[in-house]
């Protein structure tokens, strides 16, 4: 393999560097209009009128739709910020003058924001029709807990918290639809355009043929996008009707109350343990605050059924409830559902060790997977890998025992609190199907159309080198277009780490196919070709990829020069062990990361330079969950944290260094690619390991200090610090 | 309110109602490097150089610019080449939606003589990177500097 496993630079940059990638808001198709909402300023109200009259006869006010266009459904809004009309306007300028003049009329009903009181009896219900606010209800279950919890020396119990975050992707939600009276046409900030190609076709009653959604460059998702927006149907709608182009960006406010939130899962849990240290039995409840409607299905469930981690714990029974309240509808964030767990689970492993007695290492050592596959009491098995023997080469790579001799030197000489933290992780990545187009041009190269939604990860890049080893040929030649419903039969998109595996297997069995298709050169040469070096060769006599093109365009040969495949996937599992340290300011409690360190077995790695560009990127979304980054509501349901000046998204002052390994000797997935997901693998990771390196920092002053939610901001930092003085 | 900018050596004479922001005059005369991102002047993706200082375009009424020269992130001469490539080279972009202001950010860095790490993280830390971890941008810029 020539480019695979190599640092190769980024197609993409050659664009982007020189600010010429069409963003959304890049896209101005003539005559286009601007679209704006009227949102709701209530968390829970009842609309009695709306009232647009003053709209429609405001300067450049184009059209106006009100709650006929499926606004506030059952009569009323949930959440802060929901849309309850739409104003079109010839310019932005106007457009927010005339929204303005909106009059709406809310009978305010009591709001319900935290999920403990919105399952109790009697508590306001955010969707009347399901007679309590529990979305969702279920139970996981495996191995004899009852038995395990009678067996055993100790049992620990506790809560532990994530805080509601937001992904806050530097590009804020858009949308754009142009209707031509035949075929409706959109670039949507997403990362399923797919899925809002079979919507809009729905809502409108068009073909799946006359609808094309095309996703230009996106300024990030971390799973913000991965949903069909309101506001993507209603501009659609708007742009049929008025047989127009229609627009709409959000401002970065309105993209804070309406992109979905992440994270926000408790875990109630119990843990059954010998006094080895050894965990028997795990038994809790996981639940999500879902927000106003339960659009992210599944994220208590995911962190239920990966709550045992890479530990082998025999038995387990853990429920996961969604619960409905009065905010921002709650959906996935880089990882959905797996960071939860392992900040979980490794809160936990970490308890158990302080309660016995042990160190922290010896305790994960002794309770790791021994042998791979492994199924875990909740049903789930975990693919390949050596977790053993990985955790220990880890240890030695990442210098975890160096590290805490020297902050423990730093402390008795210098006063300095710098504490040390460490994690191990498995998770779960790629799922579905994923579709290829590849053409072979006149001139040997190859055009690839993959259903893949990049927002940033370099998949133009990484497919082109998948491409290119498989047909042999230089990357040069290899071109890959995206994010166009036109040019693939369907597709799921990038999310879940699953991109490059699912994606990239789809590349190498639709190049395979290619090959074989072309390899009927053989009416050529009168032969069964052998193929090498992108030449089809019998004996002496030879034909490149060029010549067999020309001979079927030429009708001297037949064979397609198009090819599809679609690849359906099998879920892998990473693992890997992340280390964190951390300064924490005594006077302050403010806590400054100062090195991330990381080492993965995610398989065969398919581009050095972009996985680490993943790590670094996902470890410190990790870092700001842990320590400085939360939706906070008051208790009328009003975000208070709005925007990016009240929100805090680290900047280059809060990073810390990064040194990234990945596993020397890899546990290949078994599909044709051989890699694992890394895409959400370090935002998984870090948040524990910061944690605990925050607690092994503060426990100098405090040495019963136990961190058990995030953030670990400073005044909680500081509480735990001084209080209760051990 | 009829003004004149200079951007990146081409002169436009536009009429603007007062009220409009510099981001916005900036995008509609073709230059989309230039882009928004926040509401608040937090984010910095509207960053450019006006007469020489980096300002948020979006906290900037096109007005105030009238005479002024502004550098945006389409700009080309020797020095944004090499830090394009620094770029490149150091993997300092994923989504793309910050770099223009990054761009523009390390643009000024270079040109007003700074040499330390401090200085570049003081630098950038009117940049929002949401993709990155910024090393790669810090590792990038530091190659640039003299």
């Amino acid at each position: 393999m020539r480019y695979i496993g190599k640092p190769i630079l980024r197609v993409e940059d050659d664009v982007i560097l020189r600010g010429r990638a069409q963003y959304v808001d890049d896209i101005e198709p003539p005559g286009v209009l601007y679209a704006g909402f009227v949102r709701s300023p209530y968390a829970h109200a009842r609309v009695v009128k709306v009232d647009l009259s003053d709209v429609r006869g405001a300067k450049g006010v184009v059209a106006v739709f009100g709650p006929e266009l499926g606004f506030a459904p059952g009569g009323k809004v949930r959440y802060q910020g929901e849309a309850v009309a739409m104003v079109v306007a010839r310019d932005r300028y106007l457009l927010y003058d005339a929204l303005e003049k909106a009059v709406v009329e809310y009978e305010p009903l009591p709001a319900v924001l935290d999920i403990f009181e919105a399952m109790k009896p009697g508590a306001p219900l955010v969707d009347e029709s399901l007679g309590s606010n529990i979305a969702s209800d279920e139970v996981y279950q495996g191995g004899d807990v009852e038995g395990a919890f009678r067996e055993a020396a100790r049992v620990l119990e506790g809560r532990l918290s994530t805080q509601r975050v937001i992904p806050a992707a530097m590009e804020p939600r858009g949308v754009v639809a142009v209707y031509d009276g035949a075929m409706l046409t959109m670039w949507s900030s997403t990362q399923v355009p797919f899925d809002i190609k079979k919507e809009v076709a729905k809502a409108l009653d068009l073909p799946l043929s006359s609808v094309r959604v095309i996703q230009p460059y996106v300024g990030g998702a971390f799973g913000s996008k991965l949903l069909v927006y309101p506001e993507e149907v209603a501009v659609a709608k708007a742009a049929y009707m008025l047989k127009r182009a229609v627009k709409w960006v959000a401002t970065r406010s309105e993209d804070f109350k309406a992109t979905t939130h992440g994270r926000a899962l408790v875990l109630d849990y119990k843990v059954a343990v010998d006094n080895g240290g050894r965990i028997l039995a795990i038994e809790g409840t996981v639940y999500a605050d879902a927000g106003a409607y339960y659009w992210g299905e599944g994220l208590a469930d995911t962190a239920a059924k990966m709550l045992p981690g890479p530990y082998d714990i025999g038995a387990a029974r853990v429920r996961a409830v969604s619960v409905l309240t009065n905010k921002t509808p709650l959906s996935a964030y880089r990882g959905a559902g797996r960071p939860e767990a392992t900040f979980f689970i490794e809160r936990i492993v970490d308890a158990v060790a302080d309660e016995l007695g042990l160190d922290r290492i010896e305790v994960r050592r002794r309770n790791l997977v021994k042998r791979l596959p492994y199924t875990n009491p909740l049903g789930v098995t975990y693919d390949t890998g050596d977790y053993p023997a990985v955790f220990e080469r880890a240890l030695e790579k990442l210098g975890y025992y160096q590290l805490k001799r020297w902050a423990e030197e730093e402390w008795k000489k210098n006063g300095r609190l710098i504490g040390v933290g460490l994690s191990a992780y498995v998770e779960i990545t790629t799922f579905g199907y994923e579709a290829v187009v590849m053409r072979a041009e006149r001139d040997g190269s190859i055009t690839v159309y993959t259903a893949l939604t990049p927002t940033g990860q370099g998949l133009v890049t990484a497919l082109a080198q998948v491409v290119a080893d498989e047909l042999e040929i230089p990357i040069e030649k290899v071109r890959v277009y995206w994010g166009d419903t036109a040019y693939v039969p369907d597709g799921i998109g990038t999310m879940g780490s699953r991109s490059i595996t699912a994606g990239g297997s789809a590349a190498i069995l639709a190049a395979r196919k290619l090959k074989a298709e072309l390899s009927k050169a053989a009416q050529l040469l009168n032969c069964e070709p052998v193929y090498r070096g992108g030449v089809f060769h019998c004996g002496d006599r030879s034909a490149t990829i060029q010549d067999v093109v020309k001979a079927v365009l030429r009708g001297d040969a037949e064979a397609q020069l198009t090819v599809e495949a679609i690849y359906h996937a099998e879920s892998n599992f990473p693992f890997g062990v992340h280390l964190a340290v951390v300064e924490v300011g005594p006077e302050t409690g403010f806590v400054k990361p100062l090195l991330y360190k990381s080492y993965d077995d995610v398989g065969q790695v398919v581009n050095p330079l972009l996985a680490a560009g993943q790590i670094h990127g996902g470890a410190l979304q990790g870092i700001a969950q842990a320590l400085y980054e939360e939706a906070i509501y008051d208790e009328g349901g009003n975000l208070i944290t709005p925007n990016l000046a009240y929100y805090y998204v680290p900047t280059a002052h809060e990073a810390p260094r990064f040194e990234v390994y990945f596993a020397e000797e890899p546990h290949p997935s078994a599909t044709p690619i051989g890699s694992k997901g890394i895409g959400e693998a370090a935002t998984i990771a870090s948040t524990p390991a910061v944690i605990s390196a925050v607690e092994d920092a503060i426990r100098k002053i405090n040495p019963r200090a136990r961190i058990v939610k995030t953030p670990a901001d400073p005044e909680y930092v500081y509480k735990l610090m001084w209080s209760a003085r051990g | 309110m009829k003004i004149t900018l200079k951007v990146n050596g081409n002169i436009h004479e536009v009429e603007v109602e007062p009220r409009r922001l510099l981001v916005h005059v900036l995008r509609e005369l073709g230059y989309t490097s230039v882009k928004v991102g926040c509401d608040t002047a937090t984010c910095g993706a509207c960053t450019v150089l006006m007469n020489g200082r980096p300002v948020k375009s979006c906290n900037v009424l096109a007005v105030q610019a009238d005479g002024a020269e502004i550098i945006t992130a389409e700009y080309s001469d020797e020095l944004m080449e090499k830090i394009r490539e620094a770029f490149k080279r150091n993997h300092a972009a994923q989504c793309g939606y910050c770099t223009s202001g990054m761009l523009i950010s390390a643009y000024h860095l270079a040109k007003s003589g700074a040499k330390s790490e401090e200085e570049v993280v003081e630098g950038i830390s009117g940049n929002l990177c949401r993709c990155t971890g910024y090393q790669n941008i810090i590792n990038a810029i530091k190659e640039v500097l003299v």
